[in-house]
């Protein structure tokens, strides 16, 4: 909660910063404010919730426990080496201190779908999470595919959130309540004799949810946006905002939805049959690195619902956690060194990353290290991340679904690998290094070791929820 | 200070990655001492450590690190196991380990891969703590892996040369097959008791919730291991071959540590080899056979690093005879003082090849007594400590080895005693062909004769003192003294089988094994000293036995015929057919479809996005549709 407070207390900052003319120290204050957010954040760990809630005021809408508390570590972690990744989209576009700002809000909102207990702070945590992602989407002002990306996040946005309303109300009309957990407990008492436009409007939340986290066939917007956007923005959407969008999929899912699982849980295997097979089918054929990281977030994220549609209550928390980290900053690595050969080469094809290996060692080995994580190759984060799910979803009747999981993955290592292939195997006319300044290196090189160290002691982040 | 355990491979680590990054920019004075102190302070703490486990009462002591694997019922904590055991190899590894580093410092002198020596050596140094400090299977298993990685690196060392990169090849591909034997024997563990830390593993066993037949699986399972990495028939071909390496690596790795981690394996796993007789018999039988078999090869070799090769073979022999026996403390007892001399014979020998410019063969040597005045009398006493000559460290353990090998079975006993004779004998042979006589190589050569440096005439002196000395640690009980060592390893060994020999047969048994040997060394004498024989300079002046013999009983040829080239021919078989057009076949046409169904969906992707919102539309009805209806 307290993490809350002072990331929104900083959004706000930034925007007086505008005004009162110390916008250089902005930067700085955000990195330290995202440090002690981090800090405070767990000194909020194991609080007894049967001693009352610590803030009344907000009527036990917004509950920070351990899984709230554990993802928006994660959040607010990611959120750190992306400011550290993003510095240059900070120095060189007008307007800075708007985007710090909206970068802030998103986070607000992003820390608050962690927490909600509320069917009313879970739509104003999306809300306030999303309408300043479509204006960062649009950032590049002057730039087309930058506005249409914003525009066209902003129409499918908007669509997605009337089906998440329409499915709130539905489910409020049928139990009376927007409590999360009383909403759990009815449909437990029910078994199965609410009237039925209550399981449509779970299904109608179940759509806007998948929308969030662009699982085919609602992922259309998805590689249209994140090609369009400036990149970082891509970054960032496809890390925290996902992230964010998971915990709250979770929640809802696991701890509201979880009796009604029969009524949904046929519809999302579904979905995420379809989106292992369309993302990877499609990244497979892309020429751009940043196209082929947007497919393949599609199949992350199909990766991720496994775990929430083995329905496993607090066991399927753990899993999806380790995964949102692991993604996140094998991510992070990957997206801050497409940006810097992008701006060198001048475009994000394969081929701009041709003869790496050569001309920046250290990189490339960098970028090894994240593909084989988000491939799914063992020793790396990325396997342990794959390795959980799939435990969770063993014990359940969906094993077609691993089956295919197994298969589509395979056809991600082929992609993946053509970035090493073309890093080590293929020469470039040009000899010298590409130019990579020492924040950008430093951070690499720190969340490369990241993913090799978590994925040397997963239990780590497993046991933090056990 | 025990909690402390962590040091001790910690610094050996830090070492390597110092050496390993920043190595080649540092000087050679620093690579070295980095190298070297890292032991040192391992070898400290270790000391420490030793001290505070003889003072307490408590014998074993598990220093949880970290939890490190817990897939379904395998839990692996990553802990470490501080009993008399693994203390006692601690002090082996790290103490003769410091040595050797510091006689490194001056042999590899002149070579551009010095930080590179050291990287490896650090390296090496690590994982063979981990190998023995591990408190279960799987980390013994990392260890294991990790110095049979180093083996390669050192073994291939001077990668330039086709003939060394093939043995470093060799050496881990036939230890492969023993890593496989263990790997399975761990799998076969947790399966049986549903843990492989050992404590839990050994009670389980002891209360007998296995079967017996598991139980001799398990055994021999592991002891195929232990055949890979102590090179006993049929695996240990790769041993002779891997002299290829710098001579410090053979004293360190193919002599003192490594190659007796199939011993450690065996002793530390005691109980299951108690528990079945089969298993048993079948380790001292192999090892007796592996005794004499090399042994007698070690007679005709004329390269002075092979003969020691062959006697390490030998003398590994000799300590699986004692672990067949039973006599688990006698065959650690005989690693320690085998330890000793073996490093110092090696490090003799590299010192010799060091101011004889690189020859190896004993045949060009000959009167280095006087050049090489250290060299000469240090490897004196690693001679006559290897041949069983009372006081010196060898005869001990040998005796002791001898006489429970004689209890349990007498044919074994008598072949275990001509391969005492044999390498009586032999060392002898390789002692005066290079130390008397006359000198027999180049002029340039002899022009050349040095006694090496400090750095390594140093380790040379403490080591011949370690090996002169060494057999304190295990004096005969009927001697009334006291044995030390099988008391000090007792807490750890499950079932023991008291002695039943009387003292008069131990003093006869004493007697003769050292007559035996007087008799040996008094032929070697007689050959090579008084009458100056020299074996034969070419291969054609050879008899048919003798070319046999000093052929290696063209073992390595049976291999290549019996097993390499079916191999092949079956490999090539296989890829002509079931690679190239099956494997393949399926592999490109998958590729194929992906990408003309990926062309296909990929049409979806229009950027219109009133077709976007039609999709998700469609998908929403149909979600509803079959859901609700």
């Amino acid at each position: 909660m307290k993490g809350l407070f002072i990331v929104s207390g900083l959004g706000i900052l930034a925007m007086l910063a505008e005004i009162f003319k110390f916008k250089k120290l902005v930067y700085p204050l955000v990195l330290i404010g995202l440090i002690a957010a981090y800090a405070v954040n767990f000194t909020e760990w194991n609080f007894d919730w049967s001693q009352g809630n610590p803030y009344p005021l907000f009527a036990n809408m917004i509950r920070f426990d351990n899984p709230a508390l554990a993802f928006s570590g994660v959040i607010l972690a990611v959120a750190f080496f992306w400011f550290i990744f993003a510095n240059d989209y900070f120095k060189n576009e007008t307007n800075i201190t708007d985007h710090f700002a909206l970068v802030l809000f998103t986070l607000t909102g992003a820390l608050m779908l962690t927490a909600y207990q509320n069917m009313v702070t879970l739509f104003l945590g999306i809300e306030i999470m999303s309408i300043p992602l479509y204006v960062l989407a649009a950032s590049r002002k002057n730039d087309m595919s930058s506005n249409e990306a914003g525009f066209k996040y902003l129409i499918m946005g908007s669509f997605a959130t009337g089906f998440l309303l329409f499915g709130i109300a539905l489910v409020y009309g049928a139990t009376g309540t927007f409590d999360i957990s009383l909403i759990s407990a009815k449909i437990a008492a029910a078994h199965g004799a609410l009237p039925i436009f209550c399981y449509a409007g779970i299904l109608l939340m179940l759509v806007a949810m998948c929308f969030k986290v662009s699982a085919a066939p609602f992922h259309f917007w998805a590689p249209d946006v994140y090609q369009g956007s400036p990149t970082v923005i891509t970054a960032f959407m496809s890390t925290i905002v996902k992230t964010a969008a998971f915990a709250a999929f979770m929640r809802l899912f696991l701890f509201g939805f979880g009796p009604a699982h029969d009524k949904w849980a046929t519809g999302l295997s579904v979905i995420i049959a379809l989106s292992l097979v369309i993302s990877n089918i499609t990244a497979a054929a892309q020429t751009s690195v940043k196209r082929m990281l947007a497919y393949s977030s599609i199949s992350h994220a199909a990766f991720m619902l496994m775990a929430i549609l083995a329905n496993n209550g607090d066991m399927s928390v753990p899993p999806i956690l380790y995964y949102t980290f692991a993604y996140s900053i094998g991510s992070i690595t990957a997206f801050a060194i497409l940006y810097a050969i992008s701006k060198s080469e001048g475009h994000d094809g394969f081929d701009a990353f041709n003869g790496l290996g050569k001309r920046n060692p250290l990189i490339a080995a960098c970028m090894v290290i994240a593909m084989l994580s988000l491939a799914g190759i063992p020793i790396t984060a990325g396997f342990f991340a794959k390795y959980y799910i799939f435990t969770t979803l063993m014990a359940t009747t969906y094993k077609w679904l691993l089956i295919l999981a197994v298969l589509t993955s395979a056809v991600g290592v082929y992609y993946y690998f053509k970035v090493i292939i073309a890093m080590y195997f293929k020469s470039s006319a040009k000899s010298e290094a590409v130019a990579f300044d020492s924040t950008t290196t430093a951070l690499v090189v720190i969340t490369s070791l990241l993913t090799l160290a978590i994925g040397f002691v997963p239990n780590f982040i497993i046991d933090m929820l056990r | 200070m025990i909690k402390l355990i962590g040091l001790v491979p910690l610094f050996p680590l830090i070492g390597f990655l110092i050496n390993g990054f920043i190595g080649k920019k540092l000087s050679k004075g620093v690579s070295g001492a980095i190298g070297s102190f890292s032991i040192l302070a391992s070898f400290v703490v270790s000391l420490l450590i030793f001290i505070e486990l003889n003072g307490s009462a408590q014998k074993s002591h598990v220093v949880d690190l970290f939890s490190w694997i817990s897939s379904g019922n395998l839990q692996v904590p990553f802990s470490f196991l501080v009993d008399p055991l693994s203390a006692l190899f601690l002090l082996i590894i790290t103490g003769i380990g410091f040595l050797i580093h510091v006689y490194s410092v001056g042999y590899m002198h002149e070579d551009e891969g010095f930080s590179r020596f050291f990287t490896y050596l650090n390296l090496f140094v690590f994982f063979m703590l981990l190998l023995v400090l591990g408190n279960n299977y799987l980390i013994m298993f990392v260890g294991w892996e990790g110095v049979g990685l180093c083996s390669y690196l050192l073994i291939g060392f001077w990668f330039k040369n086709t003939a060394y990169n093939n043995a470093a090849k060799k050496a881990f591909v036939i230890n492969r097959i023993g890593d496989l034997g263990f790997l399975l024997g761990i799998i076969l563990i947790f399966f049986t008791f549903n843990t492989i830390s050992y404590g839990e593993v050994f009670k389980l066993a002891n209360t007998g919730i296995a079967a017996q037949g598991t139980i001799t699986a398990i055994a021999l399972l592991l002891f195929i291991g232990a055949m890979g990495k102590s090179a006993q028939i049929p695996l240990y071909t790769w041993l002779p071959d891997a002299m290829a390496g710098p001579t410090p690596v053979s004293a360190l790795i193919h002599a003192a540590t490594m190659v007796t981690a199939g011993i450690y394996m065996i002793v530390r796993s005691n109980i299951f080899y108690s528990m079945s007789d089969v298993a048993s018999e079948t380790v001292a039988v192999v090892g007796a056979a592996t005794a004499l078999f090399a042994a007698t090869i070690g007679m005709v070799q004329t390269d002075i690093k092979k003969v020691l090769a062959y006697s390490t073979v030998s003398q590994l022999g000799l300590m699986f005879l004692a672990l067949g026996a039973g006599a688990y403390s006698s065959a650690v007892f005989h690693v320690a003082t085998h330890a000793f001399f073996k490093a110092l014979l090696f490090l003799g020998a590299g010192s010799v090849i060091h101011a004889m410019g690189g020859e190896q063969d004993i045949r060009k040597m000959g009167a280095l007594k006087k050049a090489l005045p250290v060299t000469f009398f240090t490897m004196a006493i690693g001679t006559i400590a290897i041949s069983g000559i009372p006081p010196f460290s060898g005869f001990f353990s040998k005796d002791e080895i001898l006489a429970h090998v004689y209890e349990e079975n007498k044919l074994l006993w008598f072949i275990g005693s001509v391969t005492s004779m044999l390498t009586a004998f032999y060392m002898f042979r390789m002692f005066y062909l290079t130390f008397f006589g006359k000198f027999r190589g180049t002029h340039e050569q002899e022009h050349h004769l040095h006694e090496s440096p400090k750095s390594m005439t140093v380790p040379l002196i403490v080591l011949a003192i370690l090996a002169a000395l060494g057999g304190v640690m295990g004096l005969p009980e009927f001697w009334g003294t006291h044995n030390w060592i099988a008391d000090y390893l007792s807490p750890l060994i499950y079932r023991k089988n008291p002695s039943i020999l009387s003292h008069e047969t131990e003093w006869v048994l004493m007697g003769l094994a050292v007559a035996a040997a007087a008799v040996s060394i008094y032929t070697a004498y007689n050959v090579y000293r008084k009458n100056n024989i020299l074996p034969a300079a070419k291969e054609e002046d050879m008899g048919g036995a003798e070319r046999f013999v000093y052929h290696k009983y063209k073992v390595d040829e049976f291999y290549e015929a019996v097993i390499t080239k079916p191999l092949n021919l079956i490999s090539e078989a296989f890829y002509k057919f079931f690679d190239l057009k099956i494997v393949d076949g399926i592999v490109n046409g998958t590729g194929q479809a992906v990408n003309w169904f990926s062309e296909l969906i990929r049409k979806l992707q229009t950027g219109n996005i009133g077709f976007y919102i039609l999709a998700m539309v469609a998908g929403i009805v149909a979600i509803l549709f079959t859901s609700l209806f």
